[in-house]
């Protein structure tokens, strides 16, 4: 236990150093912070099409950050030959994988954090202090972060066998795939013209494929009007889901890495 | 004595583009605990590889490997061995400090003292607080050392340990390492640097193509080197009587210096200065150089290994 966290805080000690990621997060940053600048020229309806415009910021400087900071982690250790000390020391194979999987995990938390007080501090000045308002808006951060988490043992995983560069790509690629995919099928299931076999195979991809979509939950808050169900329910549904993923995820990777050559 | 290193028949092959390599072909190493073993080959001759192996970083495609007695790569013996790769990389923000205290957090150590003294060991004790981007080679090297002595290992591997270093520096890592015997460590070098290992090494071996081509205690291999002998009072014609010889020699108002390759030829020649009347005023075997046993070996392995390839293309 003592060697996973080591390696989670060396991991995190290297992320907030690294300056692709510093360079992303402060683009993101600065995004957050001037955009409701261009929103003051604007009508006030529109303050909730500035919301989500700041949520989207958030979301996809995160996913960013999350795909180039994991798509690395393992052929950077390799690359560098400082896995060889580490696993030279009593550190099983999947302490290490699990050290550097929660080692992103804080990173991503620190840096969204980050972002997350920005927007705070934004949306403070826009709308002046209001508590409800501002819990409101911090649901969609916290699902993104569960999102994120996702996505970042999605580039673990990978990086247990592919090169960064054909993992950026596989990654992202499933990002953007489970975050649309399931709205495609759901009309595709509700149009009788289609094909079974598309049907089928649409069906396997969508059990394989993570639902990234449910966390995407910018559209209640701005339209507060729509009221789900047992909200607290739902949420806690997803983050069971994502980290039942998340473990199935983490399971194959340290499969694949226990065996693998380095 | 028990056996700190034991490995039967352990191969590794890699698969290339153009067939398949044995990188370690059937290596039976044997060292015995205590012992400064030195581990010397070519580059690429596979010393990495091996000791990879025999950390359980990589896996042998055949064989065996046992360390401290157990099957290499067992987490438990990672509590009581250490290792220092060629040419290590740590994380480079971290400083000489900071580097200890993660790889002691691996073993369940913190302990600032043990840190410090280390530090001190190593002779890095002012740079404690410089990031490792800011360390020379030997800084790296030095730290690296003493990342190796944390858990106060019986075993240490040690590849390259003094690779591009200046000559004190390699003074410096010699003289840990001979510490290191008198606490009673086995250490396992891959080494290039022929005269520290010569200095240092009880038993070596020697390593070419994956193959073992000498192993032994390292007195034992050098000895049967040339032999010197010299004589008085030698008649002008007699060097020319050796010239069937394995001898190179010098005459000089009737002395003459011989050096002898093979041992066998010795008392003939002793015989023939007596019955020329010379008067031999001293026979000394001298020891073999390790570079000459290593360029002796490599080369005979190399001759042997084209002429059964130039063989086989026939
Ligand atoms: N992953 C790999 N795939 C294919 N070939 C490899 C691999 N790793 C090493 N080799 C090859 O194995 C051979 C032995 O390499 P190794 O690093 O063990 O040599 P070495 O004796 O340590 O050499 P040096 O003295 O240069 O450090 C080399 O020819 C190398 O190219
Ligand atoms: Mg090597």
């Amino acid at each position: 236990m003592k060697q996973i966290w080591s390696i989670a805080a060396t991991t995190l000690g290297e992320a907030i150093r690294r300056r692709v990621l510093l360079v992303i997060l402060l683009v993101g940053v600065v995004f957050i912070a001037i955009a409701p600048g261009l929103g003051v020229l604007s009508a006030r309806s529109e303050t909730t099409v500035l919301r989500s415009m700041l949520l989207g910021i958030i979301q996809m400087t995160s996913a960013v950050i999350a795909v180039v900071l994991t798509v690395y982690m393992i052929p950077n250790e390799i690359e560098r030959r400082t896995i060889y000390t580490i696993l030279s020391k009593p550190v099983q194979r999947w302490q290490f994988l699990l050290g550097k999987y929660f080692g992103a995990v804080l990173s991503l938390a620190v840096m969204m954090a980050l972002m997350t007080g920005v927007l705070c501090i934004a949306y403070w000045i826009q709308q002046g202090y209001n508590a409800q308002g501002l819990q409101d808006l911090l649901k969609a951060p916290v699902m993104f972060f569960v999102q994120m988490c996702l996505l970042a043992a999605i580039g673990l995983f990978f990086s247990t066998f592919v090169s960064p560069l054909v993992n950026f790509f596989l990654s992202g690629g499933l990002y953007l795939l489970g975050s649309t995919f399931s709205l495609l099928f759901q009309d595709m299931l509700a149009n009788p013209n289609a094909p079974g076999v598309a049907k089928m195979i649409a069906t396997v991809v969508n059990v394989i494929v993570p639902n990234f979509a449910y966390y995407n939950i910018q559209n209640p808050i701005i339209n507060p009007q729509v009221v789900i169900q047992d909200e607290f329910q739902n949420y806690v549904k997803i983050m069971a889901y994502g980290v039942a993923y998340i473990g199935a995820l983490l399971v194959a990777g340290i499969l694949i890495f226990d065996r693998r050559e380095v | 004595m028990a056996a700190a290193i034991e490995t039967k028949s352990l191969t590794k092959t890699y698969k290339l583009r153009n067939g398949k390599v044995n990188v370690v072909d059937k290596l039976d190493l044997y060292v015995e605990e205590g012992e400064i073993f030195g581990f010397l080959g070519p580059n690429g001759a596979g010393k990495t590889t091996t000791i990879k192996m025999l950390l359980g970083i990589i896996y042998p495609t055949s064989g065996e490997a046992k360390v401290l007695g157990k099957e290499a790569g067992d987490i438990n013996t990672h509590r009581i061995i250490s290792y220092l790769p060629e040419k290590p990389y740590y994380y480079e923000y971290m400083t000489g400090m900071e580097i200890l205290k993660f790889y002691g957090s691996l073993f369940g150590i913190n302990d600032p003292a043990k840190f410090q003294s280390l530090l001190e060991r190593v002779n890095l004790a002012g740079d404690a607080g410089k990031p490792i981007s800011a360390y020379s080679k030997g800084m790296q090297q030095r730290i690296g050392l003493a990342q190796s002595l944390l858990n106060d290992p019986r075993l240490l591997f040690l590849d390259e340990p003094t690779g591009g270093l200046d000559p004190i520096a390699h003074i410096e890592i010699r003289d840990l390492i001979l510490q290191f015997r008198e606490e009673g460590k086995t250490v396992f070098i891959s080494s290039h640097a022929l005269s520290d290992v010569e200095r240092i090494c009880d038993r070596v071996a020697i390593i070419n193509k994956g193959v073992i081509a000498r192993q032994g205690k390292l007195d034992e291999l050098l000895r049967g080197g040339r032999i010197e002998v010299i004589a008085d009072q030698v008649p002008a014609d007699f060097p020319a009587k050796l010239k069937d010889l394995r001898v190179t020699s010098s005459y000089n108002n009737a002395r003459l210096i011989l050096d002898i390759d093979e041992e066998e030829d010795v008392n003939g020649v002793l015989d023939s200065l007596r019955s020329a009347k010379a008067h031999i005023v001293s026979v000394i075997p001298r020891r073999k150089k390790l570079e000459d046993l290593f360029l002796e070996t490599v080369k005979n392995v190399s001759e042997k290994r084209t002429t059964t390839m130039s063989g086989a293309a026939q």
